[in-house]
């Protein structure tokens, strides 16, 4: 059983370790689909609980993936998932570090660069609408996800912790009166 | 795989290497104190700014490249700094340092939210803050469609094609962007 928990795992975020174009974003909506609808190693309120968990907590958002791992298959199953999202894009990362002092500045290369910018942008607003659409906290998440986009446009670099703060409070206060 | 070709060296002048210890020190602590994200900030202040690591212009190439291959940007990133300064064996320190501290710290966290995950305000508090999160993902794919519309109009339908498949209509990721990206190439080819 544990053996053909892994071997889902793998089979899963493998392939999607090539496709994450635009960084971890681009593939939300995948990892949701397979995760929670497929396979369901969890379901949607878990999904997002420990997608929050991941932003919160240090480190790149691509650790999502670890708890998703963790959460079904224990420490073993946080390592399994982490590998197979992280080893093969980062395999392929290796080997164009090895050429790019070669190649770097040839028209190809900003031709590719050029055709994948829109694929990118696509894929991180789509990752973001699925996430939101599977909340469970009504209209206050967009109103709070849009709020946010607006600052985090306007001011590019502000420190992201205090507005990440004052959402979860507001979530919470809105959701507390809502419930009474 | 592997083959026997020296790495290149930190840069032009010969400079000694940047101490392996070092390295590691250095993305371990930037992947334990990055909350929020903007690890790709973090590094290019330290590698280039404080320390003198590489310069400028390689650093921001590195970042561009990271960014149009799959995978984490900051992952790739951090393969290329220390593929730069360490050779492969940099590339997998650099990248593991980054990656280890944080993978652990995050399932702690998260057994600890298990225990308490009963309490509703704090199921809310997270909601938020994912939400939050959701909007600094959407102020990043607003600022890419951006720069993709500086390169023609047509971004637009490859942007709004790709959110109807994959964010509404939910259509598998693979074929998608395997036909889109053809697509969007030749566009790309079509203006010079």
């Amino acid at each position: 059983m544990r053996g053909n928990l892994y071997l889902q795992l793998i089979g899963v975020f493998a392939p999607l370790s090539l496709l994450s174009f635009g960084g971890g974003q681009s593939i939300i909506a995948d990892i949701h689909k397979q995760s929670v609808d497929v396979f369901h190693w969890v379901t949607q309120a878990q999904f997002v609980d420990l997608f929050a968990i991941s932003r919160a907590a240090p480190g790149p958002g691509a650790l999502f993936t670890t708890l998703i791992g963790w959460h079904v298959g224990g420490w073993m199953g946080a390592l399994v998932a982490s590998l197979a999202l992280f080893v093969p894009s980062s395999l392929l990362a290796y080997a164009v570090a090895r050429v790019w002092n070669r190649h770097g500045d040839k028209p190809w290369f900003s031709q590719v660069q050029r055709a994948l910018i829109p694929l990118a942008s696509g894929l991180i607003l789509a990752g973001a609408y699925a996430v939101l659409n599977a909340s469970s906290g009504g209209v206050s998440i967009w109103l709070i996800a849009l709020a946010a986009a607006a600052l985090f446009s306007r001011f590019e670099k502000i420190n992201p912790l205090p507005t990440l703060f004052v959402a979860g409070v507001a979530q919470a206060l809105v959701q507390g009166w809502a419930w009474k | 795989m592997e083959q026997a070709e020296p790495a290149i060296p930190p840069n032009e002048s010969a400079q000694a290497p940047v101490p392996f210890a070092d390295l590691v020190l250095l993305f371990t602590r930037i992947g334990l104190t990055s909350f929020g994200g903007g690890l790709s900030a973090w590094l290019y202040r330290e590698v280039v700014g404080k320390r003198h690591w590489m310069k400028d212009d390689d650093f921001l190439g590195a970042l561009t490249m990271s960014q149009v291959l799959p995978g984490a940007n900051v992952i790739n990133l951090s393969i290329y700094i220390g593929h730069r300064l360490r050779g492969g064996l940099g590339a997998a320190a650099a990248v593991s340092a980054l990656l280890l501290p944080p993978m652990v710290v995050a399932i702690l966290i998260t057994i600890g939210f298990q225990r308490v995950g009963d309490i509703a305000w704090l199921h809310n508090f997270l909601e938020g803050i994912a939400a939050a999160a959701m909007g600094m993902t959407i102020a990043m794919g607003l600022r890419s469609g951006r720069r993709a519309l500086a390169n023609g109009r047509w971004s637009v339908g490859i942007i709004a094609a790709v959110f109807v498949a994959i964010g509404v209509l939910r259509w598998p990721l693979i074929p998608v962007v395997l036909v889109l990206s053809f697509v969007s190439l030749m566009f790309a080819r079509g203006r010079p």
